[in-house]
């Protein structure tokens, strides 16, 4: 009994074997790497940001990473220093053309940074002319070191517009265009490209941020010769952002674009959050540099065992299913009101809930001192659930809905 | 993190420890460090790959890890529950470096489980067109030479003596050790590959295995186990001394023909066997249980964590031990009288080499005595083939890749190591598949 899922999807137009590309970034850095992340089951790879020495000599800052580790647990969020590339623009063609040759069923994503409209236009040109499949469009890069690339182009609505536009003028490849999350709204940006022509969209770049700072000496990390900057956060830590802006894009009426969603994942069960916030494409990057490429093996296997099980034939069945639940907050209803409902038999004792509940609640915990059991006051409980998220027993903690016609409920008065 | 050992559960011959639910297994895999060129995996006998099944199930992939396990290891749910572990995968894992190795075993039993209760895809039947393959004896290299062979599109019959399949773990590892549908689903699986297995069917006959050769099977794999216990010439002829083969069939499949209520046993031993004796006998409601072995405490062959089950059950060791006679009333052994040894040439484990302690003579009662000190081959091996060499207790002899010298005549597991784990037969199970896969393709190319 063959029990294969179809993973494919169709982006722009381009078939992909399944949706999980690398993302511009060191593990797309050139071919040799390239070839293995293929060998390793990636449906497609967005080969590392190029662009043009002549116009601008990059030189890589060292060290350029920080992470930011909660507790024991290390690498939530990676923070990075990173540039485009810093490689020959004629090696990193000769590594596209090959690439292409070798794996002519894949697919390969030339991104591209210019600073003048000929830059980018040469930068195209070049790339569909090495068998490049597609562009993206790096808008959103944060910490690049010339004074007019990266996020600054990517919060000019008019510049996204009109590079996008001599892009699109100059080939004949689809063309995505990467959104910056350092910006309140994405969506003015992302009609932007739109004007100029874009035909998909990929969020998010990282988020400027700081993850660190050496108490000795007051210097934030990483510490480059005695100075840092706010640059690029990404990883799990930042998947909740990128989620609340790709469902932004998603249920945008004006925009309507396909969407390659980048930000924390490393699962199958990322991936699928992403695809039912409406991304048709996926783009993962700091969970190959913490665990390597092989990683995409269990997304590939996780979500194909996802498809069998609910008898799911196409990916496009699910995207953006759980983008339409999401609405304003004016429109909650509020009639719903909740308890929690502890399993005494289950109550390890420990009291998280109460301490949880007493300082940051509303007080409606009670806990047994000589049962060391807890349990709900459930004319105090205003239905937050903190209790729940706080609680080491996965399954200690419930609730129930109350019918508040009947039954007081400390949430109305 | 292990899970504690219920006693409990061993007197009601119940699986002994509770498994990892989910978030305890997601915790684990979680401690898991990932390593490039993994050295777990570098130590398993059988090529189950836990590092790949950790990562697995660290990602959430947990069908995955149950099809790992399955794919490298047909007998992958038997050894979740008994493969010594510690002595293996887990002792060659970076994480002690740090602190407790991973938890492999509970893992390996957790995905297991998983792939089970969720009903994962039968394993791929054999399309059975590349020959025919004759498999004497369905232990677990039988089984996992079968289950190889199988996947290599040959078709495989295996003849097993017994109305079972399975071997040691299916008559003689009580089920407080080895739960009975662990084994169940790994036989599901075999035979969801198109093996057949043929019961009640002993190879005994003179020259079995070149008339195999003649009636179309294109090779034979001798995987036929250690039927034959060994025994102490001065236990020999009473009724109240058993071997261990048969006690702990007994204890297991026929309780209520042996009464142990009550009774004194003492086991002769210090292997996992002898333990494993000497645990049946307790859970079954014996009194004092001894476990007599001339290898003192810290030399038992036995593994700690048996060792640690036996002190749980109050099983009396009486380590650095010789037996010297036997009291008898009435036909019956009454007693055993024995003194405590040293080593006159330290390191050398046999009763040659002991050297009896004056003064510490002991005699205590018993109703029951087991042996648990060794197997060999049955005569039937001999028979198999004129040309089939043996050396030693009767061993089979083989090369590298586990041919006999006989052209198309295999052998491995017990029969040619001597007695050794689950694992490491399943392991020489699948490597003379390879074996034997080259030897036919070769032979055809040559024709």
């Amino acid at each position: 009994m063959k029990t294969k899922a179809d993973l494919s999807i169709n982006f722009c137009g381009i078939k992909f074997d399944n949706p999980f590309c690398l993302s511009s970034s060191p593990v797309s850095n050139h071919a040799e790497m390239c070839a293995r992340a293929f060998d390793a089951g990636w449906g497609g790879i967005v080969y590392k940001t190029l662009g043009l020495e002549k116009s601008f000599k990059v030189v890589m800052p060292s060290p350029r990473l920080s992470v930011l580790n909660y507790m024991d647990k290390r690498f939530v969020g990676l923070q990075n220093a990173e540039q485009i590339t810093d490689q020959p623009i004629k090696d990193n063609i000769r590594d596209i053309a090959w690439l292409k040759k070798n794996y002519p069923n894949k697919v390969l994503i030339s991104s591209i940074m210019g600073y003048t409209d000929e830059d980018w236009i040469e930068l195209a040109k070049m790339s569909e002319d090495a068998g490049a499949d597609m562009l993206e469009l790096n808008f959103s890069c944060p910490q690049m070191a010339h004074p007019s690339a990266g996020h600054r182009t990517g919060q000019d609505f008019h510049a996204v517009a009109t590079f996008t536009e001599v892009v699109k003028k100059a080939t004949k490849l689809p063309v995505m265009a990467k959104m910056t999350p350092n910006i309140t709204d994405m969506i003015p940006v992302a009609l932007a490209a739109k004007d100029g022509g874009a035909d998909a969209i990929s969020a998010i770049n990282t988020i400027k941020a700081i993850t660190d700072i050496d108490i000795n000496n007051f210097t934030p990390l990483p510490n480059i010769h005695g100075h840092s900057s706010a640059t690029g956060f990404s990883g799990p830590s930042v998947k909740p952002v990128a989620l609340r802006f790709v469902s932004d894009l998603y249920n945008s009426k004006p925009l309507q674009l396909p969407i390659s969603a980048v930000g924390g994942i490393e699962t199958w069960i990322d991936a699928l959050h992403f695809l039912l916030l409406g991304a048709t494409n996926l783009q993962v990057t700091t969970g190959i540099l913490r665990y390597g490429y092989r990683i995409v093996e269990d997304m590939i296997e996780g979500l194909g065992d996802y498809m069998i099980e609910r008898n799911i034939i196409s990916l496009d069945e699910i995207i953006g299913k759980a983008a339409q639940k999401l609405t304003d907050p004016s429109n909650f209803e509020t009639r719903y009101q909740v308890v929690s409902v502890i399993d005494e038999e289950k109550c390890i004792g420990c009291g998280q809930c109460f301490i949880s509940c007493h300082d940051g609640a509303n007080q409606a915990i009670k806990f047994d001192p000589a049962k060391r059991k807890a349990s709900v006051d459930e004319e105090r409980c205003v239905g937050c659930l903190l209790c729940k998220h706080v609680c080491p027993v996965w399954d200690c903690v419930s609730y129930k809905e109350v019918d508040t016609q009947v039954v007081k409920h400390a949430a109305i008065f | 993190m292990k899970k504690p050992v219920d006693p409990g559960k061993i007197g009601q011959f119940e699986s002994m420890r509770q498994p990892l639910d989910l978030q305890a297994a997601i915790k684990e895999s979680n401690r898991c460090l990932l390593c490039f060129d993994a050295p777990c995996s570098t130590g398993c006998p059988a090529g189950t790959d836990p590092a790949k099944f950790i990562r697995q199930i660290k990602f959430y992939n947990y069908k995955g890890a149950a099809r790992t396990i399955r794919n490298n290891n047909i007998l992958g749910s038997v050894c979740a529950h008994i493969c010594p572990a510690e002595k293996l995968c887990e002792k060659a894992c970076s994480v002690k470096a740090l602190e407790d190795p991973i938890n492999i075993g509970g893992l390996q039993r957790f995905a297991s489980e998983y792939g089970k209760t969720t009903a994962i895809e039968p394993l791929e039947k054999s399309l059975k067109n590349h020959g025919k393959i004759a498999v004497i004896g369905g232990g677990p290299a039988g089984i996992s030479c079968a289950s190889a062979l199988a996947k290599l599109d040959y078709e495989v019959v295996i003849f097993e003596k017994e109305s079972h399949a399975g071997g040691v773990p299916k008559w003689n590892i009580p089920e407080f050790r080895l739960p009975e549908e662990a084994l169940a689903y790994d036989v599901k699986n075999l035979l969801d590959q198109g093996v057949e297995i043929r019961f009640k069917s002993a190879i005994e006959t003179d020259d079995a295995v070149t008339n195999l050769l003649k009636d179309g099977y294109e090779a034979v794999f001798i995987s036929s186990g250690l039927s034959v216990p060994f025994t102490l010439g001065l236990l020999d002829g009473f009724t109240n001394a058993m071997d261990y083969i048969s006690f702990l069939r007994k204890v297991k499949y026929d309780r209520g023909s042996i009464i142990l209520k009550g009774k004194n046993v003492a086991i002769i031993g210090g292997g996992s066997v002898a333990i494993d004796s000497a645990l049946s006998a307790k859970a079954a409601g014996a009194g004092k249980v001894y476990l007599i072995s001339l290898e003192h405490l810290n030399e038992l062959p036995a593994d700690q964590e048996e060792i640690y089950l036996a002190r749980l059950m109050n099983i009396i060791f009486k380590a650095g031990s010789q037996i010297t006679g036997v009291n008898v009333h009435e036909k019956i052994i009454s007693g055993l009288t024995g003194i405590e040894i040293d080593w006159i040439d330290p390191g050398k484990f046999i009763p040659q080499n002991a050297r009896p302690i004056s003064g510490t003579e002991f005699k205590i009662n018993v109703d029951l005595v087991v042996q648990a000190i060794g197997t060999k081959p049955g005569n039937e091996v001999l028979k198999f083939s004129q040309s089939l060499k043996t050396k030693g207790k009767g061993i089979v002899e083989v090369n590298d890749n586990f041919e006999t010298g006989i052209p198309g005549v295999f052998a491995g597991g017990d029969v040619v190591n001597g007695g050794a784990t689950v694992v490491q037969a399943v392991g020489e199970g699948k490597k003379a598949a390879q074996s034997i896969d080259h030897f036919i393709k070769n032979r055809r190319n040559s024709l």
